[in-house]
């Protein structure tokens, strides 16, 4: 079967995204195809744009347009909160919470020695820095419930033990929302180990 | 939960093999290479997803054939089928539960719980620590999925942090310390819950050993599991114990570049009358001791999942001296339904064989009713 060279092109590329398949990438390029020519130059347009003009906060590893990020330089910000994740995308999913209204500190991934990530591959020398002269009062670590999220905060708890701040690590446990009969049996036997005393 | 019927095709040597089961016993007789096992293997896959003996999908495949399709119907509450397909040009294992694709084993472990006793069971009583560990981890797993995952994450870790005392050994980079010691509380998080499983585990499990042990043979013997551990059977100190015993191998493991210390390197001390089996027991009490593990396993299975296993027997009968295998064969009357393997109808002296079971005959991939 020939398909037209540009079209091929457009399949081959799109399908390079991940959870992008080569069934989903032949359906979008045909889509994009079918469109008007303004819609497809606002998508392109768009694209050349992310990667110009976005750039990584140069305080906390956050994604910025400016050499630092709109949370690095909000007034509003509370400046004796600092949160670590691994990455941007969690200050996504917290910043979509509306519940925090501290910093952040994005590592950029996590211990792991299999794949050769050490502590000279995060931004934790970054984060000591940052510390000195700062008012933060208490750190908190959001780091994925797994072995290497556990053992990067550990390592960050033993590092950060001397400074006299609180650190803080969240809590693994139960969906908010749903049922306790909709959770896994993994997740709730998880929350009961990790049960905390109220009294 | 009983298994009503089973369709295959090119499986092993079976062409094209209908049978229809009796709910409690079920026999299948034939000479060596007939196609026996086979049938146990499809019931294994059929309600696990996985190789009875870790075999590969494309050795299962009837020789010069494409593909293996094995089709289940299984009755509990309510009737649902299970499919496994495999594609050897594919190379890919399909498996349905009710039409719908099954993508991860984990999500039907419980569904269908099935109990073996087969011939490599032997490695249990006799064989190294780690053929003890995966019984008692598999047990474990069948009743609690938070154990399983627990299992799997600590895997993750022992392979995280031997990596890095690799690299530690070879490097010589004492500032990896401080990363070496984050691991190992990680490891011992984990590791400590593991062990608390465990100890738990083995106190409940004695009774159903002690109770399998007695129906099948009726002496004064005395079956017991101890959990060698670090922790030595006590829950509250287990973090502290396995804390000082890192410390104090500390160095061999820096020197070997290798994970010294933890559940991964305990063992269950199997004994009769407080012998150890391994080292004191004769062949009989090798082979009762297995048999009373999977049926203890049978009982307890049942009880955590309020569901009754499907018991299979590869070729165990034929070993058997008329006293077990009549104490056996009475023993599965109480149990609901079972396969059975055996070479020789002579051997089933004991066994009660009434209208309620089926007896099947299977020569060349060919099964009949006998």
């Amino acid at each position: 079967m020939l398909i037209a060279e540009p079209l091929q092109k457009a399949i081959d590329e799109l399908s390079k995204l991940p959870s992008i398949g080569n069934k989903t990438a032949q359906r979008l390029a045909l889509h994009i195809l079918k469109s008007e020519s303004q819609t497809v130059d606002a998508l392109v347009k768009s694209l050349i744009e992310l990667k110009e003009k976005i750039r990584f906060c140069e305080v906390c590893f956050n994604i910025a347009t400016e050499e630092k990020c709109e949370i690095c330089t909000s007034p509003k910000r509370n400046r004796s909160l600092m949160c670590v994740v691994e990455d941007a995308s969690d200050v996504i999913a917290i910043e979509k919470t509306n519940e925090y209204n501290g910093l952040y500190h994005v590592l950029g991934g996590v211990l792991n020695p299999l794949a050769g990530v050490m502590i000279d591959s995060l931004k934790i020398r970054e984060l000591l820095l940052r510390l000195q002269g700062n008012d933060v009062k208490e750190i908190i670590l959001a780091l994925n419930p797994n072995s290497e999220g556990d053992a990067t905060s550990v390592y960050l708890m033993n590092t950060l033990k001397n400074l006299n701040i609180k650190v803080s690590r969240i809590a693994r446990g139960l969906p908010i929302g749903g049922d306790l009969e909709f959770a896994d049996s993994a997740t709730i036997g998880r929350a009961f180990i990790g049960r905390i005393s109220i009294q | 939960m009983v298994l009503r019927q089973i369709e295959l095709q090119n499986f092993r040597l079976h062409k094209n093999t209908s049978l229809n089961f009796s709910d409690k016993l079920n026999l299948i007789v034939g000479g060596n290479g007939q196609g026996k096992t086979s049938i146990l293997e499809a019931i294994y896959y059929l309600c696990t997803t996985k190789n009875l003996n870790l075999a590969n999908e494309s050795d299962v495949i009837l020789f010069g054939e494409q593909y293996f399709d094995a089709k289940g119907i299984f009755s509990d509450l309510t009737e649902n089928q299970t499919r496994i397909f495999f594609d050897i040009i594919k190379n890919k294992k399909n498996f349905f539960l009710d039409e719908k694709p099954i993508f991860n084993s984990s999500s039907i472990i419980g569904k269908f719980p099935i109990v073996t006793l087969i011939q490599s069971d032997h490695a249990i009583t006799q064989g190294a620590p780690s053929e003890r560990r995966r019984f008692i981890d598999s047990v474990i797993s069948q009743a609690s999925h938070t154990y399983l995952e627990m299992l799997l994450e600590f895997n993750k870790t022992l392979r995280q942090r031997s990596s890095l005392l690799l690299q530690i050994k070879e490097s010589k980079n004492i500032n990896l310390f401080s990363q070496l010691e984050a691991w190992t509380e990680t490891l011992i998080t984990t590791g400590t819950e593991i062990i608390k499983h465990r100890i738990r585990f083995v106190k409940e499990f004695n009774l159903y050993l002690h109770e399998a042990y007695n129906h099948i043979i009726e002496s004064a013997e005395e079956p017991l599991i101890v959990y060698d551990s670090l922790a030595e059977d006590e829950e509250e100190n287990a973090a502290e114990r396995f804390r000082e015993e890192l410390a104090s191998m500390r160095e061999d493991e820096l020197r070997r570049g290798i994970n010294l210390v933890g559940p991964h390197r305990d063992d269950f001390i199997f004994s009769i009358n407080g012998l150890e089996l391994k080292r004191f027991g004769s062949q009989g009490q090798h082979k009762t001791f297995q048999i009373a593990l999977r049926f203890g396993q049978f009982f307890l299975m049942e009880e955590k999942l309020g569901k009754t296993p499907i018991f299979l027997m590869d070729d165990v009968f034929g070993e058997l001296d008329t006293y077990r295998a009549g104490k056996i064969s009475e023993y599965l009357s109480l149990i609901g339904q079972a396969f059975i393997t055996m070479t020789d109808l002579t051997k089933t002296e004991g066994l009660k064989i009434n209208a309620e079971n089926k007896l099947i005959k299977v020569s060349n991939g060919t099964a009949a009713y006998a």
